[in-house]
C-alpha cells in the first residue's frame, strides 16, 4: 500500500525537509500533497485521499490546531492519523493536541525521528523492507 | 540588557544552528563588527504571558549555506534567495520556539508570528532585552530579543539559581 501524505508548513523550507525525510524513511509513498497554512490544508483534504496529514502549529490564516479541530468535526477527516512538527515548547498545549490522539515532533528534528513516528502510527507494513 | 537572558539566547541559537543547519558557531564575549556589514536581518514577533520579539543577523555569506544544510542540498546545487530567506525566517522560528520555555517554562502558552526580513520600514529597537554574538565560520551572527515591558518584570525566574533559567 503507497501512503498519500499531506504535509501543512508555511516554510517552504520546512516542507522541504520533511519531504526528504519521508522519502528517505523507507515508506511507501504514493502522493505528497503540500499546504502552506490551515485552509490550503483543508482544500487538499477535500480535493485528494490522504492517509496521513503531518502539520505545523504556528501558521498564517488558519493555524494547524484549527485545521486539526475542523477536521475532528468532520466524520470523513477525524480519522486520518495526523502528526504536529512544530517548535511548540508548551506541555499544556501538546498535552491538548495528545488527547486528541495526535503525535507529536519537535522541531528541529532528525529523520530517524520522523521515520520512527511514521511507523508508530502506520506501522512498519507500509515501510520496505530494509527500513522496516 | 540582562546578561542570563542575553546567555540563554545564544545558547538556543547555537544549539539550533547545530541541530537544524549543522552550522557549529563560537560564543563571542564582545561585540563584533557587524555594522555596515553585509547582513541578512530577519525577525519573529510572539505574543502569549509576555510579548515580544526576536531578531537574528548573519552574514549574507551564510545565507546559502544555512539554506544548503538545511535542505541537505547537493554540492553546487543553487537554492533561490526565496528558498536561502526561507530557511533564514524558518531558522529565527525555531529558535525563538525553543527559547520562549527555556525562559517562561514548559506550561506556558505562547503565539509565534510569521517571521519576517527587516527591511529599512521596519521599527528601529532601540532597548533590546538582549543581545548575544556568535562566531560562524564566515563572520559574526547578532541575536537580539526584544520584550514588551522589563525582563525582570516578566520573568521573576532570571535568578541564576531561580526558575526555569535554570532548568
Amino acid at each position: 500500500m503507497a501512503v498519500n501524505i499531506l504535509i501543512v508548513d508555511d516554510s517552504g523550507v520546512m516542507r522541504s525537509m520533511i519531504k526528504k525525510s519521508m522519502q528517505m524513511s523507507g515508506l511507501q509513498i504514493g502522493e505528497i500533497y503540500q499546504a502552506a497554512n490551515g485552509r490550503e490544508g483543508m482544500d487538499a483534504l477535500d480535493q485528494h485521499w490522504i492517509d496521513l496529514v503531518i502539520t505545523d502549529i504556528n501558521m498564517p490564516v488558519m493555524t494547524g490546531e484549527e485545521m486539526i479541530g475542523q477536521m475532528h468535526e468532520r466524520p470523513d477527516l477525524k480519522t486520518i492519523p495526523t502528526i504536529v512538527v512544530s517548535t511548540e515548547g508548551s506541555q499544556t498545549r501538546i498535552e491538548r493536541l495528545k488527547t486528541k490522539g495526535l503525535k507529536f515532533i519537535h522541531k528541529p528534528f532528525s529523520p530517524e525521528k520522523i521515520r520512527d513516528t511514521v511507523k508508530d502510527v502506520l506501522g512498519s507494513e507500509v515501510f520496505n523492507e530494509p527500513n522496516a | 540588557m540582562n546578561p542570563m537572558l542575553s546567555r540563554k539566547l545564544v545558547e538556543v541559537t547555537a544549539d539550533t544552528l547545530e541541530k537544524l543547519a549543522f552550522i557549529f558557531t563560537f560564543p563571542s564575549e564582545d561585540a563584533p563588527a557587524v555594522e555596515g556589514q553585509d547582513q541578512e536581518v530577519v525577525r519573529v514577533d510572539f505574543s502569549g504571558p509576555f510579548g515580544g520579539g526576536l531578531e537574528l543577523s548573519l552574514p549574507s555569506s551564510a545565507r546559502g549555506e544555512l539554506a544548503v544544510n538545511m535542505l541537505g542540498a547537493e554540492d553546487g546545487e543553487e537554492l533561490s534567495p526565496e528558498q536561502q530567506r526561507d530557511a533564514l525566517k524558518e531558522l529565527i522560528n525555531v529558535v525563538c520556539g525553543n527559547l520562549l520555555p527555556v525562559l517562561a517554562g514548559h506550561t506556558e502558552e505562547f503565539n509565534l508570528r510569521p517571521p519576517y526580513m527587516v527591511s529599512d520600514e521596519s521599527a528601529v529597537w532601540d532597548d533590546p532585552a538582549a543581545v548575544g554574538y556568535l562566531m560562524l565560520e564566515n563572520g559574526a551572527c547578532r541575536v537580539r530579543m526584544r520584550l514588551d515591558g522589563s525582563p525582570d518584570q516578566f520573568l521573576p525566574g532570571l535568578e541564576p539559581t531561580g526558575g526555569p533559567l535554570s532548568s
